[in-house]
């Protein structure tokens, strides 16, 4: 009975979500033609002027290697204060966790739109977005990884006279490495993915690029966009992927 | 009595229920004294008090420093080496940013090493601690409180999780120490194992001493 009551509610709030979207598949008919011929008009895909995809390559993943460098560095002191059994200041757990939970939940893409606003165009913005974001989900990674972490080493260095700080550095971060790296590289990952549309907002990057080529219905550009952002995810995948094995 | 161990009146309460209570016993330099009693009897507790990690009643005198404590599943941070895992034991003697940049004085290396020959595992000092076996993991936890350069020795159940050769090599292992002046307090729930092992014993039920 109550499995049939779950699937109810399930098909209510699709219903739901249907009624709010109203899917029309007459237009997505009618778009497909309009679809085929910009991807037919793709080919080949245009490369032309190879420095500025160069420059806004190189932006996206500055603006995303430097906002998770930025995001790592503000991470620490908060992941220690929302991990309960090593926070030092009880008292500030619920309001650093809620603040960790505000930082993730607003996306890096919003934080960015803002702050072009705010420090005007280009991938500085972008770059305190993505840091802005990321020191959330970093945070938040880490607090759990020294929630989980095994602390009986942690209290052998405790009854050997150490101090907290002295047992956290020595005992607690190497033993817990392999998930605090772990993150950052996942992080650094997402990042890289999502630094691609910063642009969109005029915040830097490759979006930018892939911005003005939608402008001008310029579908050879965009692919061409597509495929050095698919490269560059790929690459990213791979390479975290190597330096999270070697570190385990 | 100077260097030993002497606890008068020792009591813990948690949650409200009495864990211990007037616990009091005496161990001197050179001597092993056994804690027998079931598992529940209060035998870890009595340990941990003792070395400063419960709160409790009564007192501790450890003439010269406060008392080392060997865990009872060894406690070893598993990817540091085994020598890292000894130095461990002297940070209550080195400051933050030493201890944290691993810059070790060259004495405590030293003694680092000393303390690593003495329960035989030189030849595994660079070896991390999930690579070693159980009872050499025992022998590093044993190192790890000598580096303290403590006058007690506290080791809970240390060989609870070790075969029989194992275990009677680490107990073994305590008495030397003791032999080399250390006052040694260990807790066991093999009888047989304390009466071969151990200068003398006590018993622990629910949290008192019966014998």
């Amino acid at each position: 009975m109550r499995r049939w009551a779950g699937w109810l509610a399930l098909a209510a709030f699709l219903a739901w979500c249907t009624w709010i979207v109203s899917p029309d598949p007459g237009r997505l008919l009618a778009g497909l033609p309009r679809l085929a011929r910009w991807l037919a008009g793709a080919f080949p895909p245009d490369f032309s002027g190879p420095e500025d995809l160069l420059r806004r390559a190189s932006e996206t993943v500055a603006i995303a290697s430097l906002g998770t460098a930025v995001a790592a560095l503000l991470a620490l002191p908060l992941a220690v204060l929302a991990a309960r059994p090593v926070a030092p200041l009880p008292v500030l757990y619920h309001p650093v966790r809620a603040l960790l939970d505000t930082l993730r939940g607003v996306d890096g893409f919003v934080f960015a739109l803002i702050l072009v606003a705010a420090v005007g165009l280009g991938p500085f913005a972008g770059m305190l977005g993505v840091a802005l974001h990321s020191t959330g989900s970093i945070a938040k990674l880490w607090s759990e990884a020294l929630e989980t972490a095994e602390l009986s080493p942690v209290e052998a260095a405790l009854s050997a006279g150490a101090s907290r700080a002295q047992a956290a550095a020595v005992v607690l971060v190497p033993e817990t490495l392999p998930q605090t790296a772990s993150a950052v590289l996942y992080v650094w990952e997402f990042n890289i993915r999502a630094s691609t549309v910063l642009g969109v907002v005029g915040a830097g990057g490759l979006g930018q690029e892939l911005k003005n080529a939608v402008d001008l219905l310029d579908f050879a550009r965009v692919l061409a966009i597509l495929l050095i952002i698919v490269a560059m995810v790929l690459a990213a995948d791979r390479l975290s992927g190597a330096l999270r094995r070697a570190l385990l | 009595m100077s260097g030993g161990l002497r606890i008068e009146g020792l009591g813990v309460s948690l949650g409200g229920r009495a864990v211990l209570s007037d616990v009091t016993l005496a161990v001197s330099p050179g001597e092993v004294l056994a804690i027998e009693g079931e598992s529940g009897a209060g035998k870890t507790t009595l340990l941990r008090a003792a070395a400063g990690l419960v709160p409790h009643s009564g007192t501790v005198r450890c003439g010269g420093g406060r008392p080392a404590l060997v865990f009872q599943h060894h406690a070893l941070a598993r990817r540091l080496t085994a020598r890292s895992n000894v130095l461990v034991g002297a940070l209550g003697r080195i400051g933050f940013w030493r201890a944290a940049l691993r810059l070790w004085p060259a004495t405590e290396r030293a003694f680092a090493a000393e303390c690593l020959g003495r329960v035989g595992l030189e030849a595994v000092a660079d070896r991390r601690a999930d690579t070693l076996s159980g009872g050499q993991r025992q022998r590093v936890a044993i190192a790890r409180a000598l580096m303290q350069r403590a006058p007690v020795l506290l080791a809970d159940e240390p060989v609870a999780s070790l075969d029989p050769a194992n275990a009677e090599a680490v107990l073994a292992l305590l008495r030397d120490l003791a032999r080399g002046g250390l006052a040694v307090v260990v807790s066991l729930h093999q009888p047989e194992l304390a009466r071969r092992h151990a200068d003398r014993r006590l018993r622990l039920e629910k949290g008192r001493i019966v014998a």
